[in-house]
């Protein structure tokens, strides 16, 4: 698997998922990205990734939901002296919610291979030339992400024996502080053993250049195919946008944009025989 | 012959009044150079000035001049000096760009332009000089400390440098570790490198060394190798009572993490006034018998009893403890939690941190900052106080004022469990010793310490 013919596939499910308003391509491009991410690493080492999207997704319903009172039909109704919360609740704002949850789902799922199925050096070994330094240096800090999750239970240990409690926002300081200025510090400190090391003294040569495999080559092709095929569809208006306001109606789903969605399977059998 | 020379170098870091280094003039020869100085006197410094790190990437002021290989450190930036200076930092952790180590040691070449296709040999020389050709292909993360300590190390020499510079590479290595590193920069010396190396584990050094340059209050002075000696650590403390009741027990405790355990099986407990030292390798399980002993983590399986009462707790990372804005505050809250009724002042100044009290704390040096975690963590009289490797970063004077404050501790009754590397420590303080590898623990008394 090389990062080229990922980042290819992953922006092209970008590129489908925030331009079209229609939740029909939005959900393939979301089953897309599972199916694809399930085949290749399994549901065991995604199950993080799943459970953080339906929070996300669950909190974008809920919140349009609470804050939208359009719509038609109206399932219930608060007093409207109510700040923010009173109005109609209607169903056309939950749906319009619950779409919202499913792009962002699949926004960050389309991104998820960077980080589940490549190591770090994969990544920056695919960057063209001009892009080495700012790569490496993005690459480099994204180690120190891991860092922060183990400097938060850290920190949260150690006040807490030193008396520390939960008592509202500020107390959150004596927890967040520490964390915050450890990250700083060790990102600090990895800049300096960059420097050390020479990082940005010129043009950097690449220990094992990458190599586009057939199967690379293959998803980049049906990845262009299926961006090429969704823009022309959103140009002549065959991926019609859709908005349930004022009432709710089924979304207009047309072959061809349904064609370049169904095309964004093709890492389920890509990776699946890649790996 | 001189590989490097510093004339009336005077250096400040931003927004610092004192200087970091006042006025130093010296010659630095080949072969191998010791620097050695109590914790927080300028040795970090002196040794990033001869990469040029001070003050390209730390900024600041600066005055006076530095030459290294021929290079004015002051007008060639540190990148550039990279290609005739290798430099190794403290924290192997933190010095880790890739997730392989033969990428790892490659970044360097990468960097300074070297042809792909010399890139592997020169991977394969610098891991085989580091004695670590074995480990080509390995992740890093699943390393041991001096393992990846060496990793630095022949990342830095993959670049053929006239010179390699070491900052306390030991610190937080294992005996084992240590040496291999040790012995590592010793043969890079016979093999015609220059190493200047700064460290606390003096002895075997002292012995290789052609130079020596004492480090203390941002001064420098050269000495003798042959005929200087360091300072000697304090021996067994002298016990005043037995210890007294149990305060905290395991029963057959199994810890670990997302349900694998790291420590298995083990019985241990200890009594009010008894230090308990925890040994062994890195990456053995101490960390996580003294997070369980601490209630930091939940037992997968047994028991775990404590006493009621305050738990005194240094974690690994001192620095995840201080968030004040002086380290005098730091202090005050921990008194003021506990209702122990004692001044800041007085642990300030058993820890000689006085001086500094009224500084932020994180502004120190790393060996400042471990006393300054144990002054904010130890105050009053804890029920337990468990201190994972205390001296880290430690010159020999502030381990002293460690071993009498955890005597002063023991001797008021609490009960204490050290996770150390430092046989001094152990030597001085152990009550008991708790050897823990490969998830067991198998204890012995130290007979000649009990009363």
């Amino acid at each position: 698997m090389n990062a080229r013919g990922v980042a290819a596939w992953s922006a092209t499910c970008l590129f489908i998922a925030l331009s079209t308003s229609n939740p029909a391509y939005k959900a393939l491009v979301l089953a897309a990205t599972l199916s694809s991410l399930a085949a290749s690493a399994g549901l065991r080492r995604i199950r993080g990734w799943l459970t953080a999207v339906i929070l996300i997704a669950t909190f974008a319903t809920l919140l349009n939901f609470l804050s939208a009172h359009l719509g038609a039909t109206v399932l219930f109704e608060l007093p409207p002296q109510i700040p923010a919360l009173g109005g109609p609740y209607t169903v056309e704002a939950v749906t319009f919610g619950f779409t919202a949850g499913i792009t962002i789902a699949a926004a960050i799922l389309s991104a998820a291979p960077f980080s589940l199925l490549l190591a770090s050096h994969e990544v920056v070994d695919a960057l063209p030339a001009a892009l080495s330094r700012t790569g490496t240096a993005i690459t480099a800090s994204l180690n120190l992400v891991p860092a922060v999750a183990t400097s938060f239970t850290q920190v949260t240990e150690a006040q807490r024996l030193r008396g520390w409690r939960p008592r509202g926002p500020r107390s959150w300081s004596e927890i967040l502080v520490p964390v915050v200025l450890s990250t700083i510090e060790g990102s600090i400190q990895l800049a300096e053993s960059m420097e050390a090391r020479g990082f940005g003294s010129g043009p950097r040569t690449a220990a094992r250049p990458t190599r586009m495999q057939r199967s690379d080559w293959l998803l980049v092709a049906v990845s262009a195919l299926a961006l090429g095929l969704f823009a022309i569809s959103r140009t002549t208006g065959w991926a019609a946008d859709w908005l349930p306001y004022p009432t709710l109606a089924a979304p207009a789903i047309d072959p061809r944009p349904l064609a370049a969605c169904v095309l964004l399977f093709a890492p389920v059998l890509l990776w699946r025989s890649g790996r | 012959m001189a590989i490097g020379s510093l004339a009336n170098l005077t250096y400040w870091y931003p927004g610092s009044r004192e200087p970091a280094l006042s006025d130093v003039s010296t010659l630095l020869d080949d072969g191998l150079t010791v620097i050695a100085g109590p914790s927080g006197g300028g040795k970090s410094t002196l040794l990033r000035v001869l990469n040029g790190l001070v003050p390209h990437f730390h900024g600041g002021r600066i005055a006076g001049g530095a030459r290294v290989l021929g290079l004015d450190v002051i007008r060639t930036p540190t990148r550039d000096l990279a290609r005739s200076v290798g430099f190794v930092f403290q924290d192997p952790e933190l010095q880790t760009v890739y997730s392989t180590v033969d990428r790892e040691v490659a970044f360097g070449l990468e960097n300074i332009g070297v042809p792909t296709r010399m890139i592997a040999g020169r991977v394969e020389e610098a891991l085989q000089a580091a004695g670590i050709g074995h480990l080509v292909g390995r992740t890093v993360r699943t390393l041991s400390g001096g393992e990846r300590q060496r990793v630095a190390l022949a990342s830095s020499i993959a670049m053929r440098p006239q010179l390699v510079v070491l900052d306390e590479p030991t610190s937080q290595l294992d005996p084992d570790g240590a040496a291999l590193v040790l012995a590592t920069a010793t043969r890079l010396v016979d093999e015609g490198l220059a190493v200047i190396i700064s460290e606390h584990r003096l002895d075997r050094l002292l012995k290789a060394a052609a130079g020596l340059v004492l480090v203390g209050g941002g001064r420098v002075e050269r000495a003798d190798p042959a005929i200087w000696r360091p300072p000697s650590a304090a021996g067994p403390s002298r016990r005043m009572s037995a210890p007294g009741s149990e305060t905290w027990s395991l029963e057959g405790a199994t810890a670990g993490f997302n349900g694998q355990p790291v420590v298995e099986d083990v019985n241990l407990n200890g009594r009010a006034g008894e230090v308990v030292v925890l040994n062994g390798p890195n990456g053995g399980g101490k960390t996580t018998l003294l997070r369980l002993i601490a209630g930091g983590l939940a037992p997968l399986a047994g028991r775990v009893q404590r006493r009621p009462g305050r738990i005194a707790y240094l974690p690994q990372n001192p620095i995840a403890v201080l968030h004040r804005p002086t380290l005098r505050a730091e202090v005050r809250l921990t008194l003021d939690r506990s209702g122990d009724h004692e001044l800041p002042e007085e642990i300030l100044n058993a820890l000689g941190l006085l001086h500094v009290a009224d500084r932020y704390p994180r502004d120190l040096s790393t060996g400042e900052r471990q006393r300054a975690a144990l002054a904010a963590v130890l105050p009053g009289t804890p029920t337990m106080a468990l201190l994972d490797e205390p001296t880290r970063g430690m010159d020999v004077a502030a381990r002293d004022a460690l071993v009498s404050l955890v005597t002063r501790l023991r001797e008021r009754g609490a009960a204490i469990v050290l996770a150390t590397h430092d046989s001094d420590l152990t030597l001085a303080l152990a009550d008991r010793i708790a050897y823990v590898a490969n998830g067991r623990v198998f204890e012995r008394v130290v007979e000649t310490v009990q009363p």
